[in-house]
């Protein structure tokens, strides 16, 4: 189960306090994809970071039982000076993968090359995020965090990560940040629209699209 | 309502703190060629030079008949006492981007420093004081038990003082300069090139308040026979340890908050 109860978080920057979530409480359904939706600024990020534990609340409390995935793509946990292989290797070490099958599966995904045995800083940028993505998809996560999906590589290899992504739902639930809603539309079927002071969660992905609608024509 | 198990969680934890001690060795030692080797180096320099500077004014050693050892017995123990409490202070700092992976949890990043900074230092001490003894510069140590109680003493008092050091400097960078003049002294306060039993006793009055100066004082205790310190009070650097340890463990639980 994943539910946050009573959960407050605000920032204070500059003595101007903004505030994210006061009093939340929510059990995100488990067997659903969650979109969560809104204008910018208004804290989906932070809500992202909540869900995943790297962030603590202000107050109240927020159950996790399910394995959750770091953002997908996201590549900042990398360690510059270490290669590839070493990444790969110390994050399937931590998650309790077996290394020699999660390094073969993302060499194989990531289409490296020889790079893959070089440091992590001589990579280009969408070569670190194919990495990140590989990664991702060898860990066997029951929730899969997206926070704007960006497509890498060239056509065949994001057709590659489109295929392999599908698969991955098949047993995994997805919780989604997008401003785009074709995306949330082909990939979620309920949601929360954050509308600045309150939160509503929608039961039916179009509910949500047309609240989001409305949201921006205000 | 199903969350996870204890005994789920504690092997979760293991795992955790092993991987990031490999990394953190990977880190550390991989980036040189030499990478260990300078880790024996730089001590090995330090006891070599007041070595020579006191045989060079041909004096005699404060204690026991080699120089080397009892220089050796003080450098290091400070030195293993400076790495720690030096390198935990940027620990949280340093491993900002690792919280990234929602398994990892500031507290672990701790422990795996410590314990990589232990097992390094218990290597370079049986190497060095085995050198010492197959040179013939030292005889084989008197208490050997003392010696290993010493070191886990000295670990302590590092891994409190340098939890306390990673919690203020998390919330207030300009710690790390303040620190390092506060803890310059303790080279010439830690009774590493003089016995301090022999000191007269307004200055021990004074000395005897560095909880490095007993340690320095408990490894002697273990490699000489008849060292016979007068100051010696093994459970004050211990209980100092422990007091600083639980107050960097609080101040991180308690200012967790204000590092995001």
């Amino acid at each position: 189960m994943l539910a946050f109860k009573n959960v407050s978080k605000s920032y204070r920057l500059k003595g101007v306090k903004k505030t994210i979530l006061s009093d939340f409480t929510f059990e995100f359904p488990t067997d659903r994809n969650i979109g969560i939706m809104g204008k910018n600024g208004v804290g989906k990020s932070t809500m992202m970071r909540l869900i995943a534990g790297t962030e603590p609340p202000d107050f109240g409390h927020i159950f996790r039982a399910p394995r959750i995935s770091w953002p997908l793509g996201f590549s900042g946990g990398f360690n510059g000076s270490m290669t590839g292989i070493e990444n790969i290797r110390f994050v399937s070490r931590i998650y309790g993968q077996d290394t020699k099958q999660v390094i073969e599966y993302v060499t194989a995904f990531a289409e490296l090359g020889r790079s893959i045995r070089l440091p992590i800083k001589t990579y280009s940028s969408g070569m670190k995020a194919r990495l990140a993505f590989g990664l991702s998809m060898a860990i066997d996560f029951d929730v899969y965090l997206i926070d704007e999906i960006t497509a890498v590589g060239d056509e065949d290899f994001k057709k590659k990560s489109q295929a392999i992504f599908q698969d991955k739902l098949a047993d995994s639930q997805i919780i989604m940040v997008s401003h785009s809603p074709t995306t949330i539309k082909q990939y979620c079927d309920c949601g929360l629209l954050f509308e600045g002071q309150t939160i509503r969660f929608f039961d039916d992905v179009s509910d949500l699209l047309s609240a989001y609608a409305d949201l921006n024509r205000r | 309502m199903k969350l996870i198990t204890t005994s789920d969680l504690l092997s979760l934890q293991v795992r955790v703190i092993a991987s990031l001690v490999l990394r953190e060795a990977r880190a550390t030692f991989g980036t040189s060629p030499f990478g260990y080797v300078w880790a024996i180096i730089t001590p090995t320099v330090s006891v070599a030079l007041l070595v020579f500077i006191f045989s060079l004014v041909g004096r005699q050693p404060p204690f026991g008949s080699s120089l080397a050892l009892f220089f050796a017995t003080g450098i290091l123990t400070l030195q293993f006492y400076a790495e720690l409490s030096n390198k935990l202070m940027t620990v949280f700092d340093a491993n900002r981007a690792l919280l990234t992976y929602p398994v990892i949890k500031d507290v672990d990043t701790l422990i795996a420093r410590v314990l990589l900074i232990a097992a390094t230092y218990a290597m370079i001490m049986f190497i060095f004081y085995a050198a010492l003894i197959l040179l013939g510069l030292a005889p084989l140590p008197a208490r050997p038990e003392h010696l290993v109680a010493a070191f886990l003493a000295t670990w302590f008092l590092g891994l409190g003082f340098g939890s306390l050091n990673a919690v203020i400097f998390s919330l207030w960078d300009t710690w790390g300069q303040i620190e390092k003049i506060l803890t310059r002294p303790l080279f010439f306060v830690s009774g590493i090139f003089y016995v301090p039993s022999q000191l007269p006793p307004q200055a021990r009055e004074v000395l005897q308040w560095n909880p490095v100066l007993h340690l320095v004082e408990w490894f002697r205790h273990g490699f000489y026979p008849n060292y016979n310190s007068t100051i010696l009070d093994i459970w004050y650097p211990v209980s100092i340890g422990a007091a600083l340890f639980l107050l960097g463990l609080a101040g991180e639980r308690f200012f967790r908050k204000a590092r995001f």
